[in-house]
């Protein structure tokens, strides 16, 4: 087997070996992510709501998430008569491509990693504000109000979290000199940056939650005003792929929230993988815990809390952190 | 000197050539009762504004010979009500319209309109409320009077108009937050709302007609299903009115249980809307925890009634069967222990909340000087300061005999709607114990209450405090075993009218937040 593979990297190159089995295993992680989560937010959901959550299907449900895939898959593909065809059919699709091209850079343990760019974080950056094109998209060619509303909404809310996420991720590449990912999680052997930088964590993680949109910044979709938002119009799989990449999203924002902050696989006894998926739930778990205990902000007041709080304090930060170097 | 004496010198010094009679207050439900003219209906309706009366109900009865609108006013200060009559020719009835003086009218001349074909000179707005395109004559005349064609078209006049700068959004029938079937067309300027414009009717059944085609027994079951979530008082409102109508004597027992099982129903009540509220504004989790508790007060009521949401459980001159004593009051004890101590876990989880406080407070003020206008009732009027409550002013079952106090808000916002309805429940509770506490031995059930009730000629009013306000049941006697005319008063109506009026200019999310605090329920509304 390892004979073979020798082969194959001699002939086809090692590059080429090497992302091509990394994309494999990034199909896994997201989908394995996906079916994990959907299992999770619903026993979470649960138990902070006194019930049990799904028990039918396999032990505690975990086959639940499957079960509700095929049905899913199962569902009649409706498309409503108004919409602009091309972009409605291209918008669930494109919101994929985003999050799989961040996965690429992300450290899941010193080998684990299917290329380390030197531009890493700029390269998950610039991608994940793809996701609101596609959200614009989606919402403009249903044909329909509310999820325009939605859309729209989603795109001034991207737009005002974007810069404070930006700002708190650049005190720490102040302090590790590096954008990419592999030399932060790296620079964290000894303390984690959280340590040094505990608002910085602070503004990432709020405005990490406004950017996979999820309560209590929910306001492209939410459900007691805009009845799904931008995606009211989309059923069966299309529906399911806007939600499979919320899921993403949300391992995404914290994955980086543990490279960047919380050691990224550093850690004792067990293997590093095994660290940075530990401490990456931990933090997909208070994400859930936020939906499921607040109520939504008002759009003016998510909107403020964004330019007079949280990019005030981040650049306040950066300033701080700047000069102390510098000493 | 008691308030109708006072009405009665001003209004004969102020408007020498109307006729102002007083009434039978015990048999007939209203102190004093005045015949209109189409001249001076005006002027008598003016003067009641002027000395701060509210509107209660404003609706027709087809007397074959002539319809007659009845116009009933009240006061928040004291129980004054009043009766005005108006006769209508009803070959053309035309009577002048008093929206202008009581915004609150608008709706229920829409109302009267689309049932009596009665036209109202100088209405903004004539258009269908609850029926929709089709009908061809006006259901609740007694005799068959077709819809003329120039009608059909007035009452189907309303479309949106498309203008610039604005669209214009469907709120309902089919949204998650409109709790049912209400639909509100809000013209929407960005995220700001210009006017919201509610159509009601989704949920028509007309009780009314239904009424006057069974015997008053038969109609028994048919409150429940108008206030689903507080059935009881419904059921209530409709058998107290009948037995004082039929002068029927409850005895003590049964209605002290009435009592205990109305507020009960009043908890589990307030307990939806709990869960409800904060679930419009996106927390979803009270919803739960609220359904854990009311579940407590429909295994209860279960056990008394047979039934767990649609209860009909009084019956007239008592209740369908006795309470098992041990059993109920150890269920319930056990409940209102239980119950006072969540209110904590509920603050905590709700008021604790800081996104909670900035989406609720200061948002959809009510002024006090506007709850009389639109004729607003229940937890909704008591949130502007005004200490109105049926069950004081007026008491019934045994209301009387239990102290309790009334819960008030300051300035009338989401935050003190909410208040207001959180120590209501706690208020409930003392009722309830006390009640217990005071529960007498002896019969459940009034003897010799006829099983085809035929009540003696005349009209009667009656009013209960139902867990959203006011519910009111006028019945018009022909000595028939059947209502000649049953008109509902309820509470849900008269206060989604101030909805309009407070969607204005504010955002989407915070109408949202507005139209939970009111806890509307659509069937009742519709009726």
């Amino acid at each position: 087997m390892l004979n073979d593979l020798n082969t194959l990297m001699q002939i086809v190159g090692k590059e080429v070996v090497r992302t091509v089995l990394g994309l494999i295993g990034v199909f896994i992680v997201v989908l394995g992510n996906a079916i994990v989560l959907t299992w999770l937010e619903r026993k979470v959901a649960g138990h902070i709501q006194r019930r049990i959550g799904p028990k039918e299907v396999g032990p505690y449900g975990i086959i639940q998430s499957f079960a509700d895939s095929v049905k899913l898959l199962g569902k009649e593909l409706l498309t409503p008569a108004n919409v602009d065809r091309p972009l409605y059919f291209l918008a669930p699709s494109l919101i994929f491509v985003p999050v799989l091209v961040s996965f690429v850079v992300i450290p899941f343990d010193g080998f684990l990693q299917v290329k380390d760019i030197n531009v890493g974080i700029l390269v998950i950056l610039a991608f994940s504000s793809l996701t609101v094109l596609s959200i614009l998209i989606a919402g403009w060619s249903s044909a329909n109000k509310y999820s325009l509303i939605g859309s729209v909404r989603s795109v001034s809310q991207n737009i005002a979290y974007e810069i404070p996420l930006l700002l708190s991720l650049l005190s720490v590449v102040f302090m590790t000199n590096s954008l990419s990912l592999r030399d932060i999680a790296e620079a964290q052997k000894g303390l984690w940056f959280v340590f040094y930088q505990p608002v910085a964590f602070l503004v990432f993680f709020v405005a990490g939650v406004a950017e996979t949109n999820r309560t209590p910044f929910d306001l492209p979709e939410a459900e007691s005003e805009l009845v799904a938002g931008f995606h009211t119009e989309y059923s069966g799989m299309r529906f399911s792929l806007f939600f499979l990449a919320e899921y993403t999203n949300m391992f995404i924002v914290s994955a980086i929230a543990v490279t960047f902050f919380l050691g990224s696989y550093q850690g004792p006894v067990l293997p590093g993988v095994v660290w940075f998926f530990i401490k990456t739930y931990a933090l997909v778990f208070i994400l859930l815990w936020f939906r499921w205990t607040f109520p939504r902000v008002r759009f003016d007041q998510l909107l403020n809390f964004s330019w007079k709080i949280l990019i005030p304090v981040s650049f306040l930060n950066l300033l701080v952190t700047g000069g102390i170097l510098k000493l | 000197m008691a308030l109708e004496t006072r009405v009665i010198e001003e209004f004969r010094s102020e408007l020498r050539s109307v006729d102002i009679n007083e009434a039978p207050y015990d048999k007939q439900g209203y102190h004093l009762a005045i015949e209109a003219r189409t001249g001076n209906l005006q002027n008598i309706v003016d003067f009641f504004d002027k000395r701060e009366f509210y509107i209660v109900d404003l609706f027709c009865v087809d007397y074959q010979d002539y319809l007659e609108l009845v116009y009933f006013f009240n006061t928040h200060r004291e129980l004054c009500r009043i009766k005005v009559t108006l006769k209508l020719d009803p070959e053309k009835p035309v009577a002048p319209t008093i929206s202008n003086i009581y915004p609150m009218a608008s709706w229920y001349e829409r109302e009267v309109h689309e049932f009596f074909g009665v036209y109202f000179e100088g209405h903004p707005n004539l258009t269908y409320l609850f029926l929709h395109d089709g009908i061809d004559h006006y259901p609740l005349r007694k005799k068959h009077v077709p819809v003329p064609d120039e009608d059909k078209k007035l009452l189907n006049s309303f479309k949106p108009q498309e203008e610039e700068d604005c669209f214009f959004i469907n709120l309902g029938p089919q949204h998650p937050s409109t709790h049912g079937v209400l639909r509100v067309v809000l013209k929407m300027d960005g995220e700001y709302i210009i006017s919201a414009d509610p159509v009601l009717g989704y949920l028509h059944r007309m009780h009314e007609k239904m009424a006057e085609k069974k015997s008053y027994a038969q109609f028994l079951p048919n409150p429940a299903r108008m206030d689903y979530p507080g059935a009881l008082l419904f059921n209530l409102a409709h058998v107290e009115t009948v037995e004082k109508l039929c002068g029927i004597e409850v005895p003590e027992r049964a209605k002290y249980i009435r009592t205990i099982t109305c507020e009960l129903n009043r908890i589990a009540s307030h307990l939806l809307w709990l869960g409800s509220f904060p679930a419009d504004l996106g927390g979803l989790t009270p919803f739960l925890y609220a359904f854990d508790d009311r579940e407590n007060i429909l295994d209860i009521l279960e056990d008394v009634t047979g039934s767990r949401l649609t209860y009909c459980y009084f019956r007239f001159g008592g209740l369908y069967n006795d309470i098992n004593e041990e059993r109920f009051v150890s269920a319930t004890k056990r409940f209102v222990e239980r119950m006072r101590k969540r209110f904590d876990m509920y603050d905590k989880l709700i008021t604790g909340n800081v996104i909670f406080i900035n989406r609720i407070t200061n948002i959809g003020i009510m002024e006090q000087a506007m709850i009389r206008k639109y004729g607003a009732s229940g937890p909704f009027t008591r949130s502007t300061g005004i200490p109105f409550d049926m069950r004081k002013v007026d008491p019934y079952a045994a209301y009387g005999s239990i102290d309790f106090e009334i819960p008030t808000g300051h300035i009338g916002d989401n935050m003190d709607r909410y208040r207001v309805r959180m120590k209501e429940m706690e208020i409930s509770l003392n009722i309830i114990e006390e009640g217990i506490k005071k529960l007498p031995q002896g019969p459940f059930k009034a003897e010799k209450v006829p099983k085809k009730l035929k009540p003696p000629k005349g009209d009667i009013y009656n009013a209960v405090e139902s867990t959203r306000g006011e519910t009111g049941v006028y019945i018009v006697s022909d000595e028939s075993d059947t209502p000649y005319r049953m008109r509902w008063r309820v509470p849900s109506f008269s206060n989604l009218m101030t909805f309009p009026y407070l969607a204005q200019g504010v955002l989407i999310a915070d109408a949202i937040a507005t139209l939970g605090s009111y806890d509307i329920v659509v069937p009742e509304m519709d009726r």
